[in-house]
């Protein structure tokens, strides 16, 4: 055990402040009882091209490794003591920072990303950056801390268990106002269909759709190919079978190919079964 | 003096011998000198015989020439010694040369051993000076059999060869039987079916013209097979007499003698003369079950009869044993069998096996199909050691294959009190027989046997064999070691040391029959519940440890007053575990349903939260609605209620291309959605069936998932394929019969997972047999054709042909190949355990899993793990788990629900080092996690922003590269898993970089 927690302390020393060309590595802990520390890697954001919104550069700090138990406002209150934050993201991995902001539900659709993630952290200053940068001189930065304890284990799943519980007239309500929503958009498309139907656009096409007074067939792939089906049914009933010399040539040739085929296919099989003869009875 | 004459005879010039043992046998004439005459009488034949081979004995083994030179009885029968020589060098193992002593032609006069003549004296034989006056002798036709098999050993064999003279068919075909019964182990013992009998059978055939020289060997195989399935030799023997001879002894006199008759063709050795009637029905009956599965389309016959072995505890459903033969004395003793004893040369083994069989048949009748026996067999033994006893033999072994539906009757109705049988059903079944009244008036003698729960009930033969083998055979219960269900103590829970479950199942099912009626005829509801379907497996019967209807207590919780909810509390050790029963509840279709996939989410949660509101409103139960679900409390059971509309996966398919077609695509989402509530409510509707049909299927499919998550493995495959997998077993037996016992069933699993070729085979499970064989060919060509690209392990069904769907991620090839020598590593330390009686038995050991190949274990506190009662081993201190068994409450607070902060633990270890780690855990109470680290992520690796989850920069030969950063994720095991983790327990340093 004495050799193991003196490897430990050797890997420790080992590493410090090592990093790929362009980050800097933070040293980072759960709690002060922790010995070995994990190491977040931090670069300023870069864009490649456009301008993203979300993540204006100069004022992003990309934060690579962030351990599973920081959460969003941990790092909120980790990198506050460099300038303040305007925000915090924290995704799987890195991606474009635009992310169109969909009214969100408090219900639906609402994935976490757990495990090592990937954040951007959003000055408002510049000035944050470089700060940020420079912490990797100090110690090792502190998750959880007495005056801001971080839910780990059993705290931390009765916590969530308890927020599974939802309140049934908050769900109603949205549930409700989604469907009124829903149906008037409905409404409205079918009201622009119905203004449309049978009307020629500015080139003379008119629009045949399933509810008019002739629906046309749905453009399904199901249908198309049930389509291409008959057609081919059809002009099979026209042609003549084996009436040219050619085409008895051509029949003979194509039996005499699958026969082969299939002579080939069976030899394959024989040697496969002979391969893998298990014959001990005894 | 030298003998008269050597000749080689036997299965050698006649080109049967098979492998493993192939002997020479060779007749060895004793010169007519050494004989006198009424040599005949008390064994002074046999042991001039043993006489003379001891000496040829001697005399070989001062010689080099051979490597060993050995005694051992012809067939186990103590009265014939025969010598084994072996040849040196490598050989050794390959060849037997058997010598057998027989006494030259003319030598006995025929007529003294006709089996009713008498040749032991009783007087003699008991040691007396003077013979009793007036005694009658009983005749002794085993002892007579058996010397004039000798004489007969060289007309057996010219007989023998002018059958198989111009007939190569014969050479195959017996070779065949031969491997036939070898697989079924009856050709080897003390009244075996040997190698000899069923050449001389396809002789008899040959000779009644049910056989003709053209046959090929298959077909000498099939006729052999469907004679002896058709003729019952314990009844009507047959002779290989060709003309009839008035002095001869006629077949009655050798039916009254023996319990099988065969005779040969001199008319006066009946060469079935050891077998016991039962031994020969269970060669009837494996022949007529051959027979079907040879006519059976579906499976592959060669492979079902002659290339699986079928060794007693696989092929029974109850096994026991008999500890100690020198017991039988006593029998012979009870059941006054001295002229029995004096046949057989005082072997009472031979001498008590036939009554005490026919006893059990007796006692059996009605509950088993089969009682069959084990063959005594006596080993060889060198030269200078002193020759085996008759308890030599071992322990003696009972096999009982039953009639399922009949084999765990309460009661043995008798005859009527005023009957002359009553006395006879009196006698037989001692004092438990009492007179009873029946509903239908009559007054009956019966017997009524103690048994509560179905797992009782299954052990009913266990109570009569006891019972009869105590009663009439002197035999006390300690020398009997019964196997019948000593494996379902690890699906039996706590404190209730009776059931296994099975009430507990039916009661569950009970309650969501219910469920589902009031469901349907809910009111108010703006659409129809057009079907209910289960998908738990508490609903098929095969859940490792169902459900009790449990009643929270509320100081032990935590609460939430406004909604009526019970929360686990921080104080307290972690509540019981409730398991949501998930069952699908379909709507109707309906023009209202939205088509847009959100709005189906949506309004599928108003379902939810309505139905919720209507069951309470209308039948008083208390719900919990979610998004995605509600959870009714019902009995004491909580029901998850998932709506579904059937239309929802066809919509999450659509897609439309840039040309404005609709097309179907097979997304992540909408193939979770079918599994759900289409292919899983299929298979356990299916299941559900298979367990009407096969009342122990649930047990059997429990004892192998128990098995699989003991051994760790439980998150590593689905577990609807491991109940494909037991149905398998009931669907597809042969060469077996569909197992009546879990414990049969449970090591037939183990060898299907043993020795299944999962590279080349499909395994196909015929539920409700929905598949034609021309179905089955077809898959099996196509699966061969797409092999590479298929799962390592592949499942087809009627309904699912072509995807496997419960093994295409799990398990992986390394999960399949360690779950293959596990099952082979368990069966055999298994059926050593249950075929050995001596020893004591601890068959919990094939379920505690080996821990020394991991890398890191987490050891977990046992008070947060709700499953904890669960664990194969009892554990020695439980704690409260803040509920009561109750099944009666109206109107309480809503139980804690699916809460294991294991499963949460290892879900948060899973999401963070997926990629690092694998994580095994035995989720019925484990209370260890073993870690193994990924060899491949441990390499070092260059740096790439979207590899550095939990890694480390560090230089190694002047290049930065990223490596796991060990320590730090040590610490994270107990950070992650605060209040659950005792301590992490680092084992191997092969992560040292």
């Amino acid at each position: 055990a004495t050799s193991r927690r003196a490897k430990m302390a050797a890997s420790v020393e080992r590493v410090v402040g090592e990093a790929p060309a362009g980050y800097t590595a933070l040293a980072v802990k759960f709690g002060a009882r922790q010995r070995s520390p994990h190491y977040l890697l931090v670069k300023e954001h870069q864009l490649r091209e456009g301008a993203g919104t979300a993540h204006p550069p100069h004022r992003t700090l990309f934060v690579l490794n962030v351990p599973p138990y920081c959460t969003a406002a941990s790092l909120t209150r980790l990198f506050s003591r460099c300038g303040d934050v305007q925000s915090v993201d924290m995704c799987d991995k890195p991606g474009p920072g635009e992310k169109e902001e969909k009214l969100k539900s408090k219900f639906f659709n609402c994935e976490t990303v757990t495990g090592f993630r990937v954040a951007y952290v959003v000055f408002k200053k510049p000035a944050g950056v470089r700060a940020a940068k420079a912490l990797s001189q100090e110690g090792p930065l502190l998750i959880s801390t007495e005056s801001h304890p971080v839910k780990t284990g059993v705290k931390k799943w009765i916590a969530s268990y308890a927020a599974s519980i939802v309140d049934q007239e908050e769900l109603k309500a949205e549930v409700d106002a989604y469907m009124q929503d829903y149906d008037k958009k409905i409404e409205e498309e079918e009201a622009k269909a119905a203004k449309e139907e049978g009307v020629p656009d500015e080139e003379g096409w008119v629009k045949v759709t399933r509810r008019g007074r002739k629906p046309g067939l749905p453009r399904t792939e199901a249908a198309n190919l049930r389509l291409l089906e008959k057609e081919k049914q059809k002009r099979a009933r026209k042609e003549l079978l084996n009436f040219y010399a050619w085409q008895h040539r051509e029949t003979k040739r194509e039996h005499i190919a699958q026969l082969r085929k299939k002579f080939e296919e069976d030899k394959q099989r024989i040697a496969l079964m002979r391969a893998q003869r298990k014959f001990r009875p005894y | 003096m030298p003998p008269t004459e050597l000749k080689v005879v036997g299965s050698y010039l006649l080109g049967t011998c098979i492998r493993p043992e192939i002997n020479v046998d060779m007749a060895v004439t004793m010169p007519r000198e050494i004989f006198q005459d009424k040599d005949n009488l008390n064994q002074r034949y046999h042991r001039k015989r043993a006489l003379y081979l001891a000496h040829i004995a001697q005399h070989l083994s001062k010689q080099q020439l051979f490597g060993s030179v050995k005694f051992a009885y012809m067939n186990s029968n103590h009265l014939k010694p025969i010598l084994l020589l072996r040849p040196q060098g490598k050989d050794e193992k390959m060849v037997t040369v058997r010598l057998h002593a027989c006494p030259a032609p003319g030598l006995f006069k025929p007529s003294r051993f006709y089996p009713s003549k008498n040749n032991i004296r009783t007087a003699w034989f008991v040691e007396q000076s003077t013979p009793k006056e007036g005694a009658t002798e009983p005749p002794t036709p085993h002892y007579n059999n058996s010397i004039l098999c000798d004489t007969m050993l060289l007309s057996h064999l010219q007989f023998l060869s002018s059958a198989a003279t111009d007939f190569p068919g014969m050479k195959d075909g017996v070779a065949l039987l031969k491997v036939w019964l070898n697989q079924r182990q009856l050709s080897k013992g003390l009244g075996c079916f040997s190698g000899f009998m069923v050449s001389m059978l396809v002789a008899y055939l040959l000779m009644k013209r049910k056989i003709v020289k053209m046959m090929s060997g298959y077909q000498v195989l099939r006729s052999t097979l469907q004679f002896l399935a058709t003729t019952d030799l314990s009844v009507t023997g047959i002779s290989l007499v060709k003309d009839v001879d008035p002095s001869l002894p006629v077949l009655d006199d050798f039916q009254q003698a023996f319990e099988v008759v065969f005779v040969d063709p001199s008319g006066l050795v009946n060469l079935c003369a050891d077998m016991t009637a039962s031994k020969y029905h269970q060669v009837q009956f494996e022949a007529r079950y051959s027979m079907e599965i040879l006519d059976d389309r579906m499976v592959d016959g060669f492979q079902a009869l002659l290339m699986t072995a079928k060794p007693m505890l696989r092929a029974f459903d109850h096994v026991f044993h008999l500890k100690h033969v020198s017991k039988l004395q006593g029998t012979c003793k009870k059941m006054q069998l001295l002229s029995e004893l004096m046949d057989r040369g005082g072997n009472y083994v031979a001498a008590a096996l036939p009554f005490i069989v026919s006893l059990l048949v007796r006692g059996l009748s009605g509950r088993a199909l089969l009682v069959v026996h084990s063959l005594p067999q006596t080993p060889e033994w060198p030269i200078d050691a002193e020759p085996p006893k008759h308890k030599d033999v071992g322990p003696l072994t009972f096999g009982l294959l039953f009639y399922p539906d009949f084999a765990a009757s309460m009661l043995e109705k008798g005859p009527q009190a005023d009957h002359p049988e009553a006395l006879d059903f009196r006698t037989f079944w001692g004092e438990k027989s009492e007179l009873r009244r029946f509903q239908d008036g009559s007054i009956r003698e019966a017997v009524v046997w103690e048994a509560n729960t179905a797992y009782q009930k299954r052990l009913i033969p266990e109570q009569i064999v006891r019972h009869l083998l105590k009663l009439h055979a002197d035999i006390p219960e300690s020398s009997i070691c019964y196997m019948g269900a000593l494996l379902e103590s690890v699906i039996r829970t706590g404190k209730e040391a009776s059931g296994t479950g099975e009430e507990a199942m039916v009661s569950v099912v009970r309650a969501y029959d219910d469920l589902s009626r009031k469901l349907w005829h809910l009111k108010e509801l703006p659409l129809m519940v057009s079907s209910v379907q289960g998908v738990h497996p508490a609903l098929r019967y095969t859940d490792v440890f169902p459900p009790i209807p449990m009643k929270p207590i509320y100081s032990f919780h935590a609460q939430i007053k406004t909604k009526h909810m019970l929360l686990p509390s921080e104080k307290k050790p972690c509540p019981a575990y409730i398991t949501p029963l998930k069952m699908i509840c379909h709507m109707e279709g309906s023009g209202q349903w939205p088509q847009g996939k959100d709005a189906i989410k949506r309004i599928k949660a108003a379902f939810h939260l309505q139905l919720a509101e209507l069951l309470q409103q209308q039948h008083q139960l208390v719900c919990r609605p979610a998004v995605t679900h509600t959870d009714v409390y019902k009995d004491g059971y909580v029901f998850r209620l998932q709506v579904a509309y059937h239309r929802e996966p066809l919509i999450l398919k659509e897609v439309v291309t840039p040309e404005g077609m609709l097309k179907y695509q097979d997304t992540e989402e909408s193939r979770q959605l079918e599994v759900e509530i289409q292919h899983m409510p299929y298979v356990t509707s299916s299941l559900h069936g298979l367990q009407q049909q096969h009342p122990v299927f649930g047990s059997a499919c429990r004892l192998a998932k128990r098995w699989v998550s003991a051994h760790l493995l439980g998150d590593n495959i689905s577990e609807e394929c491991v109940d494909l997998l037991v149905a398998f077993l009931f669907l597809h037996p042969a060469p077996f019969t569909p197992p009546s016992s879990p414990q049969v069933g449970f090591l037939r699993f183990l060898d299907l997972l043993a020795t299944f070729d999962w590279k080349n085979n499909p395994l196909i499970v015929n539920l409700n047999a929905g598949l034609t064989d021309a179905d089955c060919a077809e898959i099996k060509s196509k699966f061969a054709a797409a092999r590479s690209c298929l799962p390592v392990m592949f499942i087809a069904t009627p309904k699912d042909r072509w995807s496997s769907m419960w093994t295409q991620e799990r398990p992986s090839a390394q999960i399949l190949q360690r779950l293959t020598v596990l099952a082979s590593e368990s069966l055999h330390a298994l059926e050593e355990q249950l075929m050995d009686p001596l020893k004591t038995q601890d068959v919990k050991m094939v379920f505690r899993p080996p821990l020394d190949f991991y890398d890191v274990l987490i050891h977990l506190n046992p008070n947060q793990i709700p499953r904890h009662l669960e664990s194969v081993d009892q554990p020695v201190k439980s704690f409260s788990r803040g509920v009561v068994k109750n099944s009666t409450a109206d109107k309480i607070l809503f139980p804690v629900v699916d809460y294991d902060p294991v499963q949460c633990y290892l879900r948060e270890l899973r999401d963070a080092f997926s990629d690092l780690a694998l994580f095994f855990y035995d989720k019925h109470g484990g209370e260890v996690i073993a870690v193994l680290w990924k060899p491949l992520s441990f390499q070092p690796q260059p740096f790439k922003v979207s590899n550095v989850k939990g890694r480390m920069v560090t230089t190694l030969n002047d290049k930065l590269v990223c490596v796991p950063n060990v320590e730090a994720i040590l610490e994270d095991f107990e950070v992650l898993g605060e209040g659950l983790v005792k301590s992490v327990e680092a084992r191997t340093e092969k992560w040292t970089i």
